[in-house]
C-alpha cells in the first residue's frame, strides 16, 4: 500500500488556506511532493470565489467587510462557497497515479466515494447526483450548494457536499466542502446584494443540507476528518502518513500569500494567473 | 467517432496547429473538447502576448474544472478569436473551425518537429486510453 501525506485538520485564514494548498499543488506539477489530503477550518469565516466568477457580481462585497468575512479567490472551478460551519478538504496528486485517471469525472467520482463512505460512517446516507444541473435549482446562480453538479453528494436530495478542481502540468487539485451546519440566510446574505428574504432561504433550504440535518450533534471538524481520512485511505487503497508542508512548499506559500491571495488584483480581478507571481 | 483532420498538426496537451507560412492557428481538438465537457468560461491571451511552446497561455473552465492550455508552438500572438469569448460552447460544436482559440506567428518552425500528425495523434490518444 503506498504512502501519502496528510496534513492534519487545522484552522487558518483564508488567504493561507489557498496558499499552502497550491504550493502542494505546484509541487505535484514538479513531482517534487507527495499525494496530499489536507482537512480544513477558516478563521475568520469566508467566502471564496471560484476562479472565474466576477467579484463585484457575484458577492456582497460590503455585507462581507461589516461581518469580518474574508474574501479569497480559489485556483479551483466552480461557484461561490460561504465558509462557516463547514469542514473543506483538498485532495493532490499527479492525474496518472492509480486509482486516478487522466478524465476530469473520473477524479469526481473516485473522490465523491471517499466522502460518501465517510459521511456514511457517520450515520448519514447519501447518493451521487447522476447528472450536473445548471439551472432549475432553488437558490442563487452565484451559489455553489444551488445546483448539483455529476457525481456531486445529495442527502435525500439536497447537495451536502461541493467541489471543485484545477487541473495543470499532469496534477490536479480538488476541493470540497462538507457542509456541517447550514444557515440559509448568511449563505444568502454573501451572494446576494439585498437583505435575504424568508422566501429565498427556504427555496435555498430546499437544495441544500447539512451534516446536522441528519445527526443530532455532528462531531467536531476534527474527528470527522479523522473519519473521512479513513475512508480515502479505504477507497484509494493506500495509507496516509502525517506531515506538513516541507521547507520548499513552505517558501511557495509564503511567496503566493504575499504576491497572489492577500492581493487585491488576484481576488478582485483574477488578473495574476497561476504561475505569475 | 473521434476526428482527427489530416491537414493539422497536434500536440500530446491536445491541441491541434494549422500551419499557413509563420503563422499558426491554434485550437482545441475533438479529443480534447470531448474530456473537458462542456466548456463554461475561458480566458485567452491579449493581441502581442508572447507564449512558449509546451507552456500554458490561456485557461478554461468546464465541469468545475480550470484547465491550462498549452501552447503546441512558441510566438507572438497576433489574432485572438473574440467571437468564441462571447459563446464559448463553440469549442465543444465545432473545434476546428470557428473554435479556433489564436493565432501565433511562430520564429522557429523547428518547433513543429515536436508536434504530431493526425495518425501519431490518433495512436497517442489510444493509448491514453489505454486501447492500444
Amino acid at each position: 500500500m503506498k504512502d501519502w501525506r496528510i496534513i492534519p485538520y487545522g484552522t487558518f485564514s483564508a488567504f493561507e488556506n489557498m496558499a499552502m494548498d497550491e504550493a502542494v499543488f505546484r509541487g505535484n506539477q514538479q513531482g517534487t511532493s507527495p499525494p496530499t489530503l489536507r482537512f480544513y477550518d477558516w478563521q475568520p469565516s469566508a467566502v471564496s470565489l471560484g476562479y472565474f466568477q466576477v467579484l463585484e457580481a457575484e458577492i456582497n462585497v460590503s455585507y462581507c467587510r461589516e461581518n469580518n468575512i474574508d474574501i479569497v479567490r480559489r485556483p479551483t472551478g466552480g461557484k461561490a462557497v460561504f465558509h462557516e460551519d463547514d469542514l473543506t478538504y483538498s485532495l493532490v496528486s499527479r492525474e496518472n497515479i492509480p486509482p486516478f485517471s487522466p478524465g476530469i469525472l473520473g477524479t469526481y467520482l473516485i473522490i465523491s466515494r471517499c466522502i460518501l463512505e465517510g459521511i456514511a460512517d457517520l450515520g448519514v446516507r447519501a447518493e451521487m447526483a447522476e447528472e450536473s444541473r445548471s439551472s432549475g435549482g432553488e437558490g442563487p446562480a452565484s451559489h455553489c450548494f444551488s445546483f448539483p453538479s455529476r457525481y456531486e453528494l445529495l442527502a435525500d436530495g439536497r447537495k451536502i457536499c461541493g467541489s471543485a478542481q484545477t487541473r495543470s502540468n499532469g496534477a490536479f487539485l480538488q476541493h470540497g466542502s462538507l457542509l456541517l451546519r447550514f444557515d440559509p440566510f448568511k449563505a444568502l446574505s454573501v451572494v446576494t446584494q439585498n437583505a435575504a428574504s424568508e422566501e429565498q432561504a427556504s427555496l435555498l433550504k430546499k437544495s441544500v443540507t447539512s451534516l446536522r440535518d441528519h445527526i443530532a450533534d455532528p462531531a467536531d471538524p476534527a474527528h470527522i476528518a479523522g473519519i473521512l481520512t479513513a475512508s480515502f485511505e479505504k477507497v484509494l487503497q493506500v495509507q496516509f502518513v502525517e506531515g506538513r508542508l516541507t521547507e520548499e512548499e513552505e517558501a511557495v506559500k509564503d511567496g503566493l500569500l504575499q504576491n497572489k491571495y492577500r492581493t487585491d488584483i488576484w481576488n478582485r480581478s483574477g488578473t495574476v494567473r497561476m504561475n505569475n507571481y | 467517432m473521434m476526428v482527427f483532420p489530416d491537414d493539422l498538426l497536434y500536440s500530446r496537451e491536445h491541441t491541434w496547429a494549422r500551419v499557413d507560412g509563420n503563422l499558426v492557428t491554434i485550437g482545441i481538438t475533438d479529443y480534447g473538447q470531448d474530456k473537458l465537457g462542456e466548456v463554461l468560461n475561458l480566458d485567452l491571451p491579449e493581441v502581442d502576448t508572447y507564449v512558449e511552446q509546451d507552456e500554458p497561455f490561456g485557461t478554461i473552465e468546464s465541469a468545475k474544472t480550470v484547465t491550462e492550455l498549452i501552447s503546441p508552438v512558441s510566438g507572438d500572438v497576433v489574432r485572438v478569436n473574440d467571437d468564441i469569448t462571447e459563446d464559448v460552447g463553440i469549442i465543444n460544436s465545432d473545434p476546428y473551425d470557428t473554435g479556433w482559440l489564436i493565432v501565433v506567428e511562430v520564429k522557429d518552425a523547428s518547433e513543429l518537429d515536436n508536434l504530431l500528425d493526425s495518425t501519431e495523434y490518433n495512436d497517442y490518444v489510444l493509448g491514453e486510453e489505454g486501447l492500444d
